[in-house]
């Protein structure tokens, strides 16, 4: 899930790593810091998180080395889409969530279905099985011009109350709210059974 | 109906992995070690179907062993488990995938950290401190949350071992009779009696 | 078979040198002379269009190229090499764009066309280009000129000048530039530049003037903003110009 506030954005994901009903891990990493000001959530089958996640960390090295500047978050959106769009037939199954701060300040958001398809909202945006749950929450919780401090409450509760109501999800949610100086970095309890 | 365990202590970890080779209802073979020595401190057990397992843990393992010849250095356990995760993920998506299952478990010898990874068939790779593959996770994981603590003694980890190869034993419809136990730490890696 | 005989025909020469893209600097340096200056709010590059005859339709000529909306370039040397260096370019920009939904920088396009005219040194079974570019454009960055040769060397220029006289082009150049010019101003010094050794008459019809800078658009949805646009000055606009001088 991804926020827009006021000069900043948050994106929030959960901890666990399954086996259909099986946990079997509660410290997953599916949010992965591109650079300072963009972060992407990867939800979907894990072998794919972790290849996609691999695959960006290559073609965001190799774009910084070769342009002598960090990717925009909108420019690496679209770097996504042409990836997971590049494999139309036989795809990844992962639908991704970017969230970062552009050049000129602006907070950016966006999710794309698991071909490409960009979906860009004003205010929130979501993915993975507990979505459905998501948008109820965040369309309670949401409001427009939020500070750092109240994105990072109303990202939190929307997400620990909807990953409580998806028995897939939860297990621990990891909250990253990204501002101009920096970005606030913290992992929450949440019901662990 | 194969199983594996892998559970982490204080400078080690111990392993253990079934001897029964079945095809359908058939036992084929006892006394099957289903693991491969990578390098001196880095050791994978696998599970999966015939043929593909052996074929893909000694393809890894020759592919470890030549990485140290070629670099003087040997490959860390993480930097195995990245390396197999890559090569099961490739595999993947092409018309023939592996399927194989797999933990891989190594202890730095400089710094006497024990490192586990589980692997499944579909290339997800985590580390865990203590794992189990097969459906014997269904019996023992909750086994293992409940008994596993940071640091433990080798004695301590063998009594957890033995837990949860009895639980399989009082539990599971299938007869797993023996396993084979390995030791994985700094000095290498040797079978232990538990 | 083919390729065992497909030897690349650029080989060092004993002395270290490699003499078959100093040919081709030769054969920039029979070309016809283009110039670019770099003003402090765009790019100006020019060039003089040359016909062997009258009766050769004019208008049908385009030695000043558009690669992508923000950037432009010109050629001094061989009509046909450069455009199939424009085509690569042209094709590279939209590859580019593909992906990033975005126009590529142009350092990133230069880098492109420079391995490109790299590679046909050191391949089998072709030649160098036998151009030299004056590349014009305008992006986040802000205006920036190269140069790329035929080995594939580039530079970012405040002012350059490329084919048959350009070494008298150039001493004019570092006459007349000065930091604080601009565009208007680089105009009119490129075209007297290109004045320099002009055979014939200097007409609208006989050169070409191309000029990145900054304009505003406005978007699908009624935005309006301020983006570096590369444009080609047509023949009313160059008639002005020259009146001015004259």
């Amino acid at each position: 899930m991804a926020m827009k506030g006021k000069n900043c954005v948050a994106i929030a994901a959960d901890r666990r790593f399954g086996v259909q009903l099986m946990t079997l891990s509660t410290d997953f990493q599916k949010i992965f810091e591109i650079n300072p000001r963009t972060y992407i959530g990867l939800p979907g089958l894990a072998t794919d998180v972790q290849t996609l996640s691999e695959l960006f960390r290559f073609k965001t090295n190799l774009y910084k080395l070769r342009e002598e500047r960090d990717i925009s978050p909108k420019t690496f959106s679209h770097m996504v889409s042409s990836t997971l769009y590049e494999k139309r037939f036989g795809n990844y199954f992962c639908e991704p969530v970017i969230a970062g701060i552009e050049k000129d300040g602006s907070p950016y958001i966006c999710s794309m279905d698991l071909l490409g398809c960009i979906n860009h909202a004003k205010d929130f945006v979501v993915s993975g099985t507990a979505s459905s749950q998501m948008y109820g929450t965040a369309e309670g919780l949401w409001e427009p011009e939020l500070e750092p401090e109240e994105l990072f409450e109303t990202i939190a509760q929307a997400m620990m109350s909807a990953v409580d109501r998806d028995a897939s999800s939860g297990w621990g949610v990891i909250v990253h709210v990204i501002t101009q100086d920096g970005v606030m970095t913290k992992t929450l309890k949440a019901r662990m059974d | 109906m194969e199983a594996l365990f892998g559970i982490t202590g204080k400078g080690f970890v111990l392993t253990a992995s079934d001897t029964t080779m079945a095809r359908s209802i058939v036992i084929m073979k006892h006394g099957e070690d289903k693991s491969r020595v990578l390098n001196k401190n880095t050791l994978m057990m696998y599970t999966g179907e015939a043929g593909d397992t052996v074929q893909f843990a000694e393809y890894v393992q020759r592919n470890v062993q030549l990485y140290g010849i070629r670099n003087g250095v040997p490959l860390s356990a993480h930097a195995t488990a990245s390396y197999t995760r890559r090569e099961l993920a490739k595999a993947l998506r092409t018309r023939n995938p592996y399927h194989v299952n797999l933990l891989i478990a190594g202890t730095d010898p400089k710094t006497e950290t024990p490192e586990l990874y589980w692997l499944d068939h579909m290339a997800s790779m985590v580390k865990m401190p203590f794992a189990a593959q097969g459906y014997a996770s269904y019996f023992c994981m909750s086994t293992m949350d409940r008994y596993w603590k940071p640091d433990m003694t080798l004695e301590e980890a063998k009594a957890l071992m033995q837990k949860c190869i009895d639980e399989l034993k009082i539990r599971f419809i299938a007869s797993l009779p023996q396993f084979t136990i390995k030791i994985v730490d700094k000095d290498g890696i040797r079978d232990v009696q538990l | 078979m083919a390729d065992r005989y497909s030897f690349s025909l650029t080989t060092f020469s004993p002395s270290g040198k490699l003499v078959q893209i100093e040919h081709a600097l030769n054969a920039v340096a029979q070309g016809v002379t283009s110039v670019g200056i770099k003003a402090t709010n765009g790019i100006v590059i020019a060039t003089e269009k040359k016909t062997p005859s009258f009766l050769v339709d004019d208008e049908t000529q385009e030695k000043v190229t558009l690669i992508s909306p923000n950037i432009g370039m010109v050629y001094s040397g061989m009509g046909p090499d450069a455009r199939v260096l424009v085509d690569k370019a042209r094709k590279s920009a939209q590859e580019y764009k593909q992906v990033y939904h975005e126009e590529p920088p142009t350092a990133i396009l230069v880098k492109e066309i420079a391995s490109v005219m790299q590679e046909f040194t050191q391949s089998g079974g072709v030649r160098p280009f036998g151009v030299s570019l004056l590349i014009a454009g305008f992006d986040e960055t802000g205006p920036t000129l190269y140069q790329v040769d035929p080995s594939g060397a580039f530079w970012a220029w405040k002012a350059s000048a490329i084919g048959k006289n350009m070494v008298n082009a150039k001493t004019f150049l570092e006459k007349r530039y000065n930091e604080t010019m601009e565009i208007e101003d680089a105009v009119h010094t490129a075209i007297l530049t290109l004045k320099e050794g002009f055979e014939g008459q200097m007409t609208e019809s006989t050169i070409e003037i191309g000029v990145a800078q900054i304009v505003e658009v406005t978007s699908q949805e009624g935005v309006k903003s301020k983006v570096g646009r590369f444009k080609k000055l047509n023949a009313p606009e160059i008639k002005d110009y020259l009146a001015n001088i004259a």
